[in-house]
């Protein structure tokens, strides 16, 4: 019943936009209640045992609508990261758009973005996968401008005008690959790759996904539009924009089309190696110079995204496995570092750093757990950021990549500098006069900070027990 | 696939290629917001006809019909979101010029 997780929210979409008196008021609680029953229901399933890409299992809904679903680990674990982002995005955003109309509007957006990125992450169908894809972007162009600063808008139209130009890549290869396959779901084109000898037109095909969907993921030399969209969107949407939005339709779709569908071949590893190792160290490099928390933030994650691409170049194995683990760990330690952003910005009025000093005092709750989610982005054992950045490193020496592993702990190193940056200017230091009457941030953040960091805590600690046989699993049967 | 119509593919591609370098050159070289608009339209209008190419020349007319027009809803979709963040644009600016905004363009520079 998977395809209930698209049906849903677009039915409490139409529901709450109905003009019955009250409902409107509930919109908050049912987008709520949603975010909570799509991880609950991605957990029951994780944990109850599931053949790979069971796509023949009773979906009535699906049959009724001709709508080819598929579900795997590694969309499980999509799943649960959209409905935790989701959760912590609404928690936030219930203290930082106060303004009742704003609110109804965000909360419409969010539920429509997360039909679409459910959509992406359950189609088994090319062309399905990109009309999800393009409504969860339109419903993330909105999000950025919806509170209309001039800012927002011009890092809203940048990103939309990329964000097109990637559509348009990612269309004309489709043409080509139904000119291949005469056919656009996902079982007859890989049949038809593999039976045919890969001709020009698939290599360019493949040329054009990989540059569509690294428009779409901000990996260098196509981050762009990232940093501005990041910074200027309003900060709940920050955390859903970092959290999943690009990570779904950028990282998702690179691994399900790029690495599944054409089956890696040993060129398109080398150019994801580049613009892997590019990403990290430009990204990291451009962190170090920022003054705005929140640009830093998003430099910080072009970095880390360059970690998953260089998880992604080993094919599969360990370094595979790293990498979608580390999408669930950047998941949880961007959407915390996010959070805290948002807490020091509702509660001093600035994202400046020189301006502020001093707050771990004043706000002892984001402090502390801004420093949990600080090291487990650098790979600080024993928190979860360690174990994938492990699996990505050896998987890369597996694979023969021996200097670029060695690029990838030393850029660690300064990702561990400009975090710890963060805390050194932000929270630690002298207390300014201005900010004395500085409080704790309260209720949703909080919350949603308390939860995050003990997610990353929990997974870190759970991680050596975690059987290896799940580990393959996640990475053996996307070689398949 | 109809491999009698294969040869034909490369040529009528020509015509795919002159539409999509004109809209990616009426992108970079204006500065005007509609303008750039008009340039993403016409490179989407590219990626459509290469899909009705694609389905006339392998025989799939229908399959190639139902997704141009499911192209052509998402089109309007989003080309409406664009309009409208320009329209707002234009109300804090007065003007639809890219030269009135990069402002988000510096700040990288004044940092470092």
């Amino acid at each position: 019943m998977f395809s209930l997780l698209i049906f849903v929210p677009l039915f409490i979409v139409m529901l709450i936009n109905m003009p019955f008196g009250g409902i409107r008021k509930s919109a908050y609680i049912l987008a709520f209640l949603l975010a909570l029953a799509q991880i609950v229901f991605t957990l029951l399933a994780f944990f109850t045992p599931l053949s790979p890409l069971s796509s023949g299992r009773q979906d009535i809904l699906g049959n009724f609508f001709n709508f080819r679903i598929g579900v795997d680990n590694l969309t499980l674990v999509l799943l649960f990261c959209i409905g935790l982002t989701l959760l912590v995005t609404l928690l936030t955003g219930r203290e930082v758009v106060v303004d009742q109309r704003q609110r109804f509007n965000f909360v419409n957006l969010l539920v429509i973005a997360m039909a679409g990125l459910n959509g992406i992450v359950l189609a088994q169908d090319i062309f399905t996968m990109y009309v999800f894809l393009e409504i969860a972007a339109v419903a993330s162009y909105i999000l950025i401008s919806f509170q209309k600063g001039i800012l927002a808008l011009e890092a809203a139209f940048k990103y939309l005008i990329l964000s097109a130009a990637a559509s348009v890549l990612m269309l004309s290869a489709i043409a080509l690959l139904v000119l291949v396959s005469g056919d656009t779901s996902f079982a007859i084109i890989s049949q038809a790759l593999r039976d045919g000898s890969g001709g020009f037109p698939v290599k360019l095909a493949l040329g054009l996904f990989v540059c569509g969907f690294a428009i779409k993921g901000g990996i260098i030399p196509f981050h762009g539009w990232l940093p501005d969209a990041y910074t200027e969107a309003p900060a709940p949407v920050s955390i859903f924009l970092a959290g999943i939005v690009t990570k779904t339709l950028g990282l998702y779709t690179l691994i399900r089309v790029v690495t599944v569908l054409f089956g890696q071949a040993a060129y398109i590893s080398q150019i994801l190696l580049v613009m892997g190792i590019l990403s990290v160290v430009f990204g990291a490099w451009m962190a170090l110079t920022q003054n705005d928390f929140k640009r830093m933030l998003a430099y910080s994650s072009i970095s880390q995204v360059g970690y998953i691409i260089l998880g992604l170049a080993c094919g599969p194995g360990w370094g595979l496995a790293g990498a979608i683990l580390h999408i669930l760990n950047h998941t949880v330690f961007k959407s915390l570092l996010f959070v805290n952003s948002a807490a020091v910005e509702t509660k001093t009025g600035t994202r400046n750093m020189d301006q502020l000093a001093g707050l771990s005092d004043r706000m002892p709750v984001t402090s502390f757990t801004s420093i949990i989610a600080s090291l487990s982005a650098a790979g600080v054992p024993p928190l979860a950021g360690f174990w994938s950045k492990l699996l990505i490193i050896i998987g890369l020496w597996q694979a023969g990549f021996k200097l670029v592993a060695v690029i990838a702990v030393l850029a660690s190193i300064i990702t561990l500098g400009y975090l710890l940056s963060i805390q050194r200017r932000v929270f630690w230091g002298k207390l300014g006069s201005e900010l004395l009457n500085v409080k704790e941030a309260k209720g949703g953040i909080m919350i949603s900070a308390v939860l995050l960091a003990a997610i990353a805590i929990g997974v870190g600690l759970a991680f050596p027990f975690i059987p290896a046989a799940m580990l393959n699993s996640l990475s053996s049967l996307l070689g398949g | 696939m109809n491999s009698a119509l294969l040869p034909m593919f490369w040529p009528f591609c020509i015509f795919v290629l002159m539409i999509l370098v004109i809209g990616f050159y009426c992108i970079l070289v204006t500065y005007n917001l509609i303008r750039a608009l008009i340039g993403v339209e016409l490179l989407m209008k590219a990626a459509t006809l290469l899909l009705i190419l694609v389905g006339y020349i392998t025989g799939q007319t229908a399959l190639a019909q139902s997704l141009v027009i499911t192209l052509i809803v998402v089109e309007v979709v989003v080309m409406v979101v664009a309009a409208g963040i320009i329209l707002r644009i234009y109300s804090h600016t007065d003007s639809v010029d890219v030269r009135d905004l990069l402002k988000l363009k510096d700040k990288d520079k004044t940092n470092a």
